[in-house]
């Protein structure tokens, strides 16, 4: 089984594209939020998470996510998530998080 | 009846040489070679710590052959970055986890006496005896 | 070293009988030599010192290389035994865990612990298994007795284990400290959100479905907290709906509102509640869909609803090798009036 999750940062100004590949789970979730956390703590910062290369995400990813979140409000930064694969899109809709999280409404491919 | 010799660890071939002198009391004053070995490991593990931690310090040696005891005392010191939490380093498992080898409850297992004094960016000094039984 | 001095006789007696006679029968005695001395803690360079010796003493003129060779596999035994007996240390403290999380694991039981009610009309199924110890699905039924209504209430924290646990408890305890008039679905996640976004951490969060099922007008009403949707079973025309419920989970902001939903429920038909686990399933890299999971309760609907569920999830055990990699819980109600 893969458990492996991919981080690719790259920084365009204020603009913090982070690029996932791979799986999020309680196994990788750690990770990210160790890369995804202190960038929501620069103030003024505008990342972008990719997640066209993401093809599983449970519960624990959305953790993530919320948390990231929740910061980007104390410090002063934005987030969004663009090219969601339909399985992840499934899980923000259910939970209802693509009401608070800006989600990239176009469909995987079309950017 | 007391003698004091010294070792200075300050390159990993000086581990070399505490173990040598170690055994040397040991075998002076009567141990075993099962005990003599052991004493020789925990030597190398003490002054391996040294060695990695803290750069330099010195491992002595201390034949004590009174009414009570009579064994070999090692003393470890070193003006290193101490130990901030001694509990967590005599814990089973924490340094074996790292593949470090058997590490401070190695030492304790090995000697009859074991104790530490740390202090965080002042140094650590380990006590430890054995016995002759 | 008085026993040692004992093994050691027989030990040489042992390699003795070995030397002369070559027979799988001194082997055998070695082997539970061997036994006797790890359930004694005798380390490994111990039993290489007594075979020293023991040779010695039946070969006087031992060539010299042979005995300090020996000396030499003495030496290196030595972090072998400290690593056997380091082993054996954290196997005990292990079986102490152990035993500290099967306590506790008891104790959630006890807390958690919901009873099936007697509502005139319904039949209820439920099934929670926890994929570890400790479960962070929950399910719990209320029944007033003064109106004959039902509140059911279906939850799965984020992640698994302890920690997950440990919020399911506190979300139970809020919902019992809750007033009993406090019944209304949408009220009810709208004030356990607060107690989540301020007592747990910010990373965490709770799905939550609850719903309220009045005898009397024969009424389901319910509102989701990001929880999974459920289904309705039409059983004249044996399809299933989903539920749709939107609602945020709890736990992801301060002030969260919950749309409060209502259907009149048939005789005969379902509804089907459940926890991610059942649609998280996974066969190998593959993932069980939605539909498939229809299929398995569509088999099974016309039994009893205990039995319904219970084959369900005895279905998905089969299925996953007998390993859930997720706390699994299913609830079926059926109206039979």
């Amino acid at each position: 089984m893969n458990i492996n999750l991919n981080v690719e940062l790259v920084e365009q100004g204020t603009t913090l594209h982070l690029v996932l590949s791979g799986e999020i789970d309680a196994y990788t979730a750690p990770k990210l939020k160790e890369e995804l956390l202190p960038l929501t703590k620069r103030a003024g910062a505008s990342i972008i998470v990719d997640l066209e290369n993401v093809n599983y995400m449970d519960s624990t990813g959305l953790g993530v996510f919320i948390s990231a979140l929740k910061s980007t409000k104390e410090h002063g930064s934005e987030l969004k998530l663009v090219q969601l694969q339909d399985r992840v899109r499934r899980l923000f809709e259910i939970t209802s998080l693509d009401s608070i999280i800006s989600i990239d409404s176009t469909v995987r491919g079309g950017n | 009846m007391e003698s004091k010799s010294c070792v200075h660890i300050r390159q990993e071939w000086d581990i070399v040489g505490a173990r040598q002198l170690g055994r040397e009391r040991a075998k002076e004053i009567g141990f075993g070679t099962v005990d003599q070995a052991r004493i020789a490991t925990a030597i190398s593990e003490l002054a391996r710590n040294i060695y990695l931690y803290a750069g330099t310090g010195k491992i002595c040696f201390t034949i004590i052959d009174d009414l009570e005891h009579k064994g070999l005392q090692i003393i470890a010191k070193d003006d290193g970055p101490g130990i901030r939490d001694i509990s967590q380093v005599m814990e089973d498992g924490y340094s074996t986890s790292g593949g470090l080898g058997a590490g401070l409850p190695g030492v304790k297992r090995l000697m009859d006496y074991f104790d530490v004094i740390s202090e965080v960016n002042k140094g650590t000094e380990i006590r430890t005896a054995k016995w002759v039984r | 070293m008085e026993t040692i001095r004992l093994d050691l006789e027989n030990y040489r007696n042992l390699l003795k009988e070995y030397l002369v006679t070559k027979d799988e029968t001194a082997l055998y005695r070695a082997e539970q030599f061997s036994k006797l001395s790890m359930q004694h803690n005798v380390s490994p360079e111990e039993i290489v010192h007594v075979h020293i010796e023991a040779l010695k003493e039946l070969y006087p003129d031992l060539p010299e290389a042979v005995d300090d060779s020996l000396n030499f596999l003495l030496e290196a035994m030595i972090s072998y035994g400290l690593a056997y007996q380091e082993f054996t240390t954290l196997r005990q403290k292990q079986s102490e865990l152990k035993s500290e999380i099967s306590v506790a694991a008891r104790m959630q039981e006890t807390l958690l612990s919901t009873v099936k009610p007697d509502i005139r009309g319904l039949e209820i199924g439920a099934i929670s298994v926890a994929a570890n110890q400790m479960s962070g699905d929950y399910y719990h039924f209320v029944a007033d007795k003064d109106d004959d209504t039902l509140g059911i209430a279906i939850a799965d924290v984020i992640g698994k284990g302890i920690p997950a646990a440990l919020a399911m408890s506190m979300i139970k305890y809020s919902m019992d400290s809750f007033p009993e008039s406090q019944r209304n679905p949408s009220a009810i996640l709208e004030n356990l959100n607060r107690v989540v976004e301020r007592n747990v951490d910010p990373s965490m969060f709770i799905t939550m479905f609850y719903g309220l099922y009045n005898p009397n007008n024969e009424t389901f009403s319910y509102a989701s907290a990001g929880h999974e949707p459920g289904f309705y079973y039409h059983s004249r025309k044996n399809e299933f709906e989903e539920i749709e419920a939107r609602g945020l989970v709890l736990g992801a902001t301060e002030q969260a509102k919950y749309k409060q939903y209502e259907r009149k429920i048939k005789k005969d038909d379902c509804i089907i509640l459940l926890t991610d686990g059942v649609t998280e399933c996974r066969l190998g890299d593959r993932f069980i869909e939605r539909d498939e999971i229809l299929e398995v309760i569509q088999t099974y609907i016309d039994l009893p609803a205990q039995e319904a569920v219970e084959q369900v999830y005895k279905h998905f055990e089969r299925l996953q090798d007998f390993h859930f990699r997720d706390d699994f819980t299913l609830i079926i109600i059926r109206k039979n009036v």
